[in-house]
């Protein structure tokens, strides 16, 4: 269990939050990344990073075309005014006795709320049952993309897993994307092309 | 779908309960369809399916198999280049499927699970064991479909060698012995169907052969092409084919059709002739196709009857000669007083109406085995007598035609004989249902070749058509053989019981052999489909449902297990069986 958090939430609702984070290339988690959100009531909320977005700010845009030197900067870029903002996707959560639901969280988090980035062992306990029924959450929302953020996802869960694991895991998943989307044609081929270029 | 929930249902330690698929839809009109979860090639068409339903039992038929898709595309586009080999099997596996169409047949009532209380109470709630039913519902969705077992098989068609179980042939799929009960098959009359070279005189004589060993009644076969009671060799593969007098020596009799007739090569038992007054005008009247007989023929034939008496018109008439005349005084020419237009004349019959019958008749005059009357009735009555009197006694008769292999010949000497065998058997059931006499043995008739006898315009002749239609009250069918059901009346094809058909080419011969049965639209494809060889559909009221069988082999290990030992013993045991 990773113990530093990666930001701190901005906003959020029941279905997704943002988050803001400094820029530490190393520990920032990538587009499609499983992260998780403990909450007081040792509940803990997961989500996928579906979004990252870097805004400007009125220093930014004065040295974008300034003559300055290297140090100054990368010290704009370390030491931002305004962080770097993650969306995330809420995709479940654990209750108190460390059941994982894959349903729509209870409560949202509060602002302020650490965030971490999951390690395998987190993404193997989230998918341990073999289901994928939350890849709903993904491929129903319109305003996701789908697509590449379930290839990113079903990346880091065969990651998480080898052998015949993660052959067991493939199946599981895929067979759940076939069974939502067979009636999306061109839906479902976008997520198996994708899926296969990973493979 | 998982069909795990529903498994438990089944008796999963026997592999023969596998799960091939579930029921997504239909009904009792539409049939059912089932979805495949197995590879295709695993189910066939005629394919025997069990559906487990809450606490029934369906049994049915698989009569068509459709490939579907979720959506058009994943079956039009093939997708092995644009995605991995893995992802794509995913895919297939749950985009591509087969559905099964099958024609549910009967249910049966199977209770709570084994072992429960529940299933202790139901079983002590029976006042009968259950028994299969034709069908009257549905199983539900899901419900898990799976090939029937040996003991689905048996709980149906009955255990081989069980009473009068006898094995006709085999599942296609799994090899499980499929039986007909000889004593309800000889209750109606049934029919072998079958295009040239299906296989029908091979299935003919291992019912036959079933028939004979399990004693359920006597038979009678017309056997036109001499096929039946000696050996003989397949025309197709030239293997011999072990007759079934050879077979069965001392309970086959092989009466060869005419004096001093051999019947490949062999003596038959007996010589049947018949006498000139056993010829009825019926008889002649039948042959109209043959001698192209007139409208004017019934009323000639009454005349003669009329004026020389039922035993002798055939002798006078076949000793007048036609177109002598004489002078009379006056120095005419008048027809001679034996000639057939002077009797026309007396009799107010039309002379030219009566010279044409009698020259058209010659060709029945002159067959050798019709003879005068012996007033010591020391030849044909006796030869005549003998095998009625011999199927009365429970033996079996092959009457093989010989050389005289004309339709003239099969139609007269087939329909005499069996008006014979009418009358003697309507009169012995009589005496047994007024006065109290013997019970009579059931008969059973085999006619080759049909529809020559069994036509829409001979039917009505015959006295084929009476046995269809009547004498089963009388302890007589028929097992009518033929390879153009489509030719036989309507009226007759209706009567069968039990039909046992090989492939058929013709739409109207398929028609024929379905006409009057449940399910025939589904059937249709099937009887079409079926191998050319050895593959039959059993159906009708004789079997409980219809079902495709590879029919047994007639061969040794055919006659080893239905005689055992039997079969291979000694020409001197024979010998010795038939008395000499």
């Amino acid at each position: 269990m990773s113990p530093i958090p990666i930001g701190r939430l901005l906003r959020a609702n029941t279905t997704g939050c943002d988050i803001g984070c400094k820029v530490t290339q190393g520990s920032t988690p990538s587009f499609g990344d499983m992260v998780r959100i403990p909450l007081t009531n040792h509940n803990q909320i997961y989500g996928l990073v579906y979004d990252i977005h870097i805004d400007d700010d009125g220093l930014v845009n004065q040295l974008a075309t300034a003559d300055v030197s290297r140090e100054i900067i990368e010290d704009n870029r370390q030491n931002r005014n305004v962080p770097v903002e993650m969306s995330v996707v809420f995709i479940g959560w654990e209750d108190t006795h460390g059941k994982v639901h894959h349903t729509r969280v209870p409560y949202p988090p509060l602002t302020l709320d650490e965030i971490f980035p999951c390690d395998e062992e987190e993404v193997r306990k989230f998918t341990q049952d073999g289901s994928f029924g939350y890849l709903r959450i993904i491929l129903r929302n319109l305003e996701l993309p789908a697509v590449d953020l379930v290839t990113a996802h079903l990346r880091q869960v065969l990651a998480a897993r080898s052998g015949i694991d993660a052959d067991q895991a493939l199946e599981a998943s895929l067979g759940e994307v076939i069974a939502m989307l067979k009636d999306d044609y061109p839906q479902l081929m976008d997520v198996l092309s994708a899926v296969s270029e990973i493979l | 779908m998982t069909l795990t929930d529903n498994d438990s249902m089944l008796h999963p330690d026997d592999p023969q309960n596998t799960p091939i698929g579930y029921v997504i839809g239909g009904g009792l009109k539409a049939n059912l369809f089932v979805r495949l979860t197995r590879p295709a090639y695993e189910v066939q068409e005629g394919g025997f399916v069990v559906l487990e339903s809450g606490n029934w039992q369906f049994y049915g038929l698989v009569t068509d198999l459709q490939l579907g898709a979720a959506d058009p595309r994943y079956a039009e586009i093939q997708n092995r280049e644009r995605l991995s080999a893995q992802v794509t099997q995913l895919l297939a596996s749950q985009t591509l499927y087969t559905n099964l169409e099958v024609l549910p047949a009967l249910m049966l009532e199977r209770g709570p699970e084994l072992g429960t209380e529940e299933y202790e109470n139901w079983r002590k709630s029976l006042t009968e064991e259950p028994r299969p039913l034709p069908i009257k519902t549905v199983p539900a969705h899901h419900a898990v479909a799976r090939l029937a077992s040996a003991g689905d098989v048996a709980e149906i068609f009955g255990v081989p060698g069980e009473g009068a179980n006898f094995e006709i042939g085999r599942t296609r799929e799994q090899d499980h012995p499929v039986c007909i009960d000889l004593e309800k098959f000889v209750q109606r009359s049934s029919g072998i169907f079958g295009a040239t070279g299906s296989g029908k005189s091979f299935l003919t004589r291992i019912i036959l052969a079933g028939l004979i060993k399990h004693n359920a009644a006597s038979v009678l076969v017309f056997d036109m092409h001499n096929e039946y009671g000696f050996d003989d060799t397949a025309s197709d593969t030239g293997k011999p084919v072990v007759g079934l007098r050879t077979k069965f020596p001392g309970r086959v009799t092989v009466a060869g059709l005419c004096r001093g007739s051999q019947i490949r090569q062999h003596n038959p038992d007996l010589h049947l002739e018949f006498n000139e007054s056993d010829i009825q005008p019926e008889d002649i009247e039948m042959l109209t196709r043959e001698l192209n007989l007139r409208e004017t023929t019934p009323m000639t034939l009454e005349a003669l009857v009329h004026t020389f008496g039922p035993d002798k018109w055939f002798h006078e008439f076949k000793h007048m000669i036609n177109g002598a005349v004489v002078e009379n005084d006056e120095g005419k020419k008048v027809p001679a007083p034996d000639s057939v237009a002077f009797w026309a004349n007396q009799a107010g019959v039309n002379p030219m109406a009566a010279e044409g019958l009698h020259s058209k008749m010659s060709r029945v005059f002159n067959l050798p085995y019709i003879v005068e009357d012996d007033p010591n009735q020391k030849t044909s009555v006796n030869s005549l007598k003998h095998i009625i009197e011999a199927l009365k006694a429970g033996k079996h008769v092959i009457l093989s035609f010989g050389d005289y292999e004309r339709d003239l010949d099969y139609l007269l000497v087939s329909n005499l004989l069996t008006r014979k065998i009418r009358e003697a058997w309507e009169e012995v059931t009589n005496q047994f249902r007024g006065k109290g006499g013997a019970e009579p043995r059931p008969l059973v008739i085999a006619v080759e070749e049909a529809h020559k006898l069994l036509n829409r315009e001979m039917a009505s002749q015959t006295s084929f058509s009476t046995i269809a239609r009547e004498m089963r009250k009388y302890y007589v069918t028929l097992l009518i053989i033929d390879q153009r059901p489509s030719q036989i009346y309507d009226e007759v094809m209706s009567q069968l019981g039990t039909r046992v058909s090989g492939w058929l080419g013709d739409e109207n011969d398929i028609a024929a052999v379905l006409s009057g049965l449940a399910g025939r639209d589904a059937l249709r494809g099937m009887l079409a489909r079926l191998q050319p060889k050895e593959e039959v559909l059993l159906l009708g009221w004789g079997v409980p449902m219809p079902i495709l069988v590879k029919s047994r082999r007639y061969d040794q290990a055919f006659w080893d297990g239905l005689l055992g030992k039997e079969s291979r013993r000694d020409a001197a045991q024979s010998l010795k069986e038939l008395g000499f």
